[in-house]
């Protein structure tokens, strides 16, 4: 219930008095709609004269006139909280500075952000600050890119008058444990509530709070308990100081020997934009990149700290199965020598199965390399009902809506999807319209928390014909509704009913159009990266068609590693090739393994689920004699005499545009000591009596 | 008596009153007066001028004074004049005028060469000339009475591609019978030949070698320029900006052929990059910094 | 009255380094060849280089015939200064036998040209 007055509380906040981040604002004027616009205000800011909309903070007018004001516990992503005192600022005929974050601009207010008032206010409050502040910096792991020793360098004085060098009043405060994912330095602390009100707003997770007040005054869980969400690894990029930071990052690397590379994360369907932080050939972090309509400036934890399972049970080198059964490393010439044989021998007997992680540049080339063996059997792992339109249309399959059309809805059915899970981006979207926008959610399939309420309508799928015929109370919401959405699971459609599933929510999604045309109200929600460019570039859901195939001769795995298809299912004499990077399931069960590059190793171009093609980056080679992926598929091509037209990756580029109109859980996971330490925690969470 | 001079020059807070040390008494101005002449009743060393307010010392007795308080004068000035906003050092307006002077008197007396004099990091003067008055300029500096720079300290290259002109020469003179520096500017591109100066300063031998061999500069008239830092047989200029960092060719010793063997780089390791910008860069108060050269007008310029 | 300004500024008058017209220049690359050509038998006597005269004279024609297309007078005096500064450095025995093959670059493999071979070394 503190969840729902949080809601309340911050709708009157929001409708009440004029306070409140960008974001918000955008969302309230919204929902006016075509009431009115207030008249702008004019201030000036170090006599630079702005107009704001009224209800404008000192802080984001100083903003538009491209003047930083210094702050720790201001975020234009959550809520103002006006305690770190930091952006106090003079304001002329105002006896005191005032703190320019949470303070709304007055017409006619003459703000100086350099006044000799403004920078003693500031060199004051960092001293503050400071005192109970250690000075581990040498050893800490925000140094260098820590707010706190940017801005003391910046506003604070360059001498000290601490003269206390026996330590006795200096505060210190005990660690606190709250998971194998956040290192807690508490002494450092400077109480921004920062990771409190990212926890209490976006993750929906209420567990971060303060105890005690004044010089006793605390952040933790009060009892000892684990920060128990999927997007907990933000509050370390929150955190102005390095009171949270990442435990497995911890006293690895400093922030300017880095080399920071613009990528994109490919363990969920999302596509969020990352940073790839690498040093001495070596991933030492991902951090999320700010992209508006994907992931905003947060990041999941799947996607945050699984990285180090890129340096464990790599494939390193190509490895053929000899006589005994077992597996050999082989130099690329022999491996590349017997397979070609092998896939000549085969000609049209040979099928391809991609996974989830693989990239359109590959898929394209191993779609040009069957069809030229003449070969049609290209599948990939999940399925999809080919039912009435199929895969034909585009729209059958995306998330038309788009991640961020998310925050407009009106009212929400999930059908057979966990989002929380399987996309926590989207959750966090659906959980910010819940409390801005009054958003209505109901879900279909099993019980589950999604950090916030919702209907649970049950776990029939029944119940969608029963909305579709109007007998269900929920369709009289769904039909008045302005902006509705259906969501549904890639995992529902892959069930046997799934074509049955999705034929009702089609129906049901025709019904309910909204008032909007543009608004879409069906969207796929899938799970693996790979599925809409492979979808897009004509693969086959599912991998039904090289089961039924019994004279299959060859079948190369493309990083396909979800047990969708096991030895037993295909002929004995059948050869099984696996191309990818991880020693897991599919190489275990393949006669020759040529390894291939992860997705910070490549330059490659995914497709998330809305359908945008975005490219990651090469941030460091391929481990051993990896390659990358479309590449091998080109050298093999080579060999079987059945040369794919291109050399490089703009040449594959050109390619992928001619054959579609292309605007565009997994491996690394499982190889990761971190999301092994996680699923222990979490077993000990729930074994717990908190 | 240099050493003294050399002190009382370098030294933050103190220096002479005209500029000039006397045979036996040495003057100083100095804001931290009180300090100095409480510390120097207690050990009896200087005198303090009554008339004047300003402590009055013998060279002597001041040389072993100084030592002992030159770091607190230099504290105490910084404490009494602070920067605002920062601890930088503030220059002398009174040894600024005279550096001015001078390099007024110099453009004047070489019109034909002298393009601009100015004054960087508060007190430095520099000279920019063409690159034809290289000998004059310096012979002048050398002979001149009230000049004397006879010594060569090193001569510099500096490489902006941007430029018409793309490398600066520098020379550094310094002046031992006035304790004073002075710095010439000239410009050059790959193909154009300087001076060698070699004839005026013996020193200048090594130096142009120097600039030879990592700039490319030509210097006619050399006695014997050639490499100095690279390597026989290697090819082209380190210092020059389009040069790589990491180099074109790297060496090992190959056991098959008994010798040292030069190859086409190839970098196996990713090269280490830092990134350097200060993040604190957005705040405003931190790109408006002072000039780093203020020109002094000459009569040349006036004229125009 | 634009056009002879653009000729004035493709035209710009430079401080020569040596020569004053490409006569000079011509004879004085003939003049270092000719004095390289001089030093050969010594420079294959005195290095132990498993090369011969023949082999040597090659490899100097080659080196003065690489910069064939040069036809700026000041590029020719400089580089005929190079070469003077390399032939002192020879014949005064300052460079060793290393220095010398380097010219032959007899351990360079050629870089891989097509994709198969590209691929095979793991180098673009």
């Amino acid at each position: 219930m503190i969840v729902d007055m949080l809601r309340v509380t911050l709708n009157k906040v929001l409708n009440g008095a004029k306070l409140c981040p960008k974001h918000i604002y955008i969302a309230t004027r919204a929902q006016s709609g075509e009431v009115k616009k207030p008249e702008k205000v004019e201030v000036f800011i170090d006599d630079k004269p702005v107009h704001v909309e009224p209800g404008t903070t000192i802080l984001q007018a100083a903003a538009m006139v491209g003047i930083e004001i210094p702050r720790f516990c201001y975020h234009e992503r959550l809520a103002v909280a006006g305690n770190c005192r930091m952006c106090l600022v003079e304001v002329e005929k105002s006896p005191k500075p005032v703190a320019a974050c949470a303070m709304p601009v007055m017409k006619g207010w003459r703000i100086k952000t350099d006044s000799e008032l403004t920078r003693r206010a500031r060199e004051g409050i960092m001293e503050f600050l400071l005192v109970n502040h250690p000075l581990d910096c040498p050893i800490c792991d925000q140094g260098g890119e820590c707010d706190l020793q940017d801005q003391s360098m910046a506003f604070g004085s360059d001498r000290s008058r601490f003269t206390d060098i026996d330590f006795s009043g200096k505060r210190a405060v005990e660690d606190k444990d709250i998971g194998p994912l956040i290192k807690t330095i508490m002494t450092r602390c400077i109480h921004c509530t920062r990771c409190i009100r990212f926890a209490s707003e976006v993750a929906g997770v209420d567990d971060l709070g303060t105890t005690g007040r004044g010089n006793d005054m605390q952040v933790g869980t009060y009892i000892e308990k684990m920060f128990l969400s999927e997007l907990s690894g933000n509050v370390i990029d929150l955190c102005p100081v390095g009171a949270l930071t990442s435990k497995p990052y911890s006293f690895t690397a400093r922030p300017w020997e880095i080399r920071k590379v613009d990528s994109i994360d490919v363990l969920d369907a999302i596509g969020s934009n990352i940073i790839v932080s690498t040093r001495t050939g070596e991933v030492m972090r991902i951090m999320p990149r700010v992209n508006e309509e994907i992931n905003e400036e947060w990041l999941s934890d799947k996607s945050r700290f699984s990285y180090d399972g890129l340096k464990r049970q790599r494939l390193v080198t190509p490895m053929l199965r000899d006589c005994n059964g077992e597996l050999k490393p082989v130099d690329w010439e022999a491996a590349l020598l017997t397979v070609a044989k092998v896939v000549k021998n085969a000609g049209p007997a040979i099928g391809a199965i991609a996974g989830g992680l693989a990239d359109a540049e590959v898929l394209v080339a191993v779609k040009d390399l069957l069809n030229k063996l003449g070969s049609e059997a290209l599948c990939t792992e999940h399925t999809f009902p080919l039912d009435g339109s199929g895969t034909d249309l585009r729209s059958s399959y995306l998330l038309n809506n788009k991640i961020a059309g998310a925050e407009e809805a009106d009212v929400v059915l999930l059908v057979g999807t966990n989002p929380r899970f399987e996309a926590p981006l989207l959750n966090s979207r659906l959980r910010k319209a819940w409390i801005h926008n009054e958003l209505e959610v109901a879900s279909i399939g099993p019980k589950i928390d999604l950090r916030y309420e919702y209907q649970h309508l049950g776990n029939d799928p029944a119940l969608l014909q029963q909305i579709l015929c109007g007998q269900h109370e929920f369709s009289k919401k769904l039909i008045s509704a302005k902006k509705p959405l259906i969501i549904v699971g890639s995992e529902t459609l892959e069930r046997s009913d799934g074509a049955g599933v999705l034929g009702t929510v089609q129906a049901l999604a025709a019904t309910c159009t909204g008032a909007n045309k543009d608004w879409k109200v069906l969207n796929i929600l899938h799970k693996v990266a790979s599925q809409v460019a492979a979808l897009d570039i004509g693969y086959i859901p599912g991998v039904d068609k090289i089961r039924d195939n019994s004279n299959l001769k060859v079948l190369l795995l493309i990083g396909a590693d979800e047990c969708s298809i096991e030895k037993s299912d295909l002929p004995a004499d059948c050869f099984i090739i696996y191309q990818g990077h991880h020693g897991d399931y599919g190489a275990s069960i393949a006669d020759a393994i040529l390894p291939g590059a992860a997705y910070t190793e490549k330059q490659a171009t995914y497709v998330n689920t809305e359908g945008r093609a975005q490219e990651t980056l090469v941030a460091v080679t391929p481990p051993g004699r990896a390659r990358e992926d479309w590449k091998i598929i080109r050298a093999l091509s080579e060999i079987v005499e059945a040369k794919l037209p291109y050399d490089n990756l703009n040449e594959i580029h050109v390619r992928i545009k001619e054959l579609q109109d292309f605007y565009m859980t997994d491996a690394i996971s499982r190889a990761s000591p971190t999301m092994a330490k996680c699923v222990q925690a979490v077993l000990k969470q729930k074994q717990s009596k908190y | 008596m240099s050493l003294l001079r050399q002190l009382l020059h370098r030294n933050v807070g103190v220096r002479t009153l005209n500029n000039s040390v006397c045979r036996n008494k040495v003057r100083f101005l100095t804001t931290a007066a009180p300090e100095v002449t409480r510390e120097t009743r207690r050990k009896k060393l200087i005198r303090v001028d009554k008339k004047e307010k300003y402590p009055v010392v013998s060279s002597d007795e001041c040389f072993a004074l100084l030592y002992t308080f030159k770091r607190t004068l230099e504290l105490r000035y910084i404490q009494l004049h602070p920067a605002p906003g920062s601890t930088v050092r503030k220059s002398d307006e009174v040894a600024r005028g005279q550096l001015k002077d001078f390099g007024k008197y110099v453009a004047e007396c070489l019109p034909k060469y002298v393009q601009t004099v100015q004054i960087t990091a508060g007190d430095e003067i520099e000279i920019l000339i063409t690159p034809e008055g290289v000998l004059p300029v310096l012979q002048f500096l050398k002979d001149h009475h009230s000049a004397q720079f006879s010594n060569l300290i090193d001569i510099a290259g500096m490489d902006v591609p941007s430029r018409p002109y793309r490398f600066e020469i520098i020379y550094n003179l310094l002046s031992l019978r006035f304790n004073s520096r002075i710095r010439v500017k000239t410009y050059t591109d790959e193909l154009t030949p300087v001076e060698s100066c070699n004839d005026i300063y013996k020193a200048a031998n090594w130096y142009e070698r120097e600039i030879w061999d990592m700039y490319g500069v030509f210097f006619s008239n050399h006695p014997d320029l050639r490499r100095i830092l690279t390597d026989y047989g290697f090819e082209g200029h380190p210092f020059r900006k389009d040069f790589p960092l990491s180099g074109y060719v790297e060496v090992r010793y190959d056991d098959e052929k008994k010798r040292v063997v030069l190859e086409p780089l190839e970098l196996a390791q990713e090269f280490r990059r830092f990134e350097l910008s200060a993040p604190w860069e957005q705040f405003p108060n931190f790109r408006n910094a002072h000039p780093a050269a203020e020109t002094v007008e000459t009569e040349e310029k006036g004229k125009k | 009255m634009a056009s002879s300004q653009s000729v004035k500024r493709v035209v710009k008058e430079v401080k020569p380094i040596l020569s004053l017209d490409r006569e000079e220049a011509r004879q004085r690359v003939l003049n270092l060849y000719k004095a390289w050509h001089r030093q050969l038998s010594y420079i294959v006597k005195q290095y132990d280089i498993p090369k011969n005269q023949e082999q040597c004279r090659q490899k100097l024609r080659e080196q003065f015939t690489k910069y064939d297309e040069i036809k700026d007078i000041r590029l020719i005096d400089m580089l005929v200064i190079k070469g003077q500064m390399e032939l002192k450095e020879v014949v005064n025995m300052w460079k060793q036998k290393g220095h010398i093959m380097t010219y032959f670059k007899d351990t360079v493999e050629p870089k891989p040209q097509d994709f198969l071979s590209k691929f095979l070394s793991g180098k673009d």
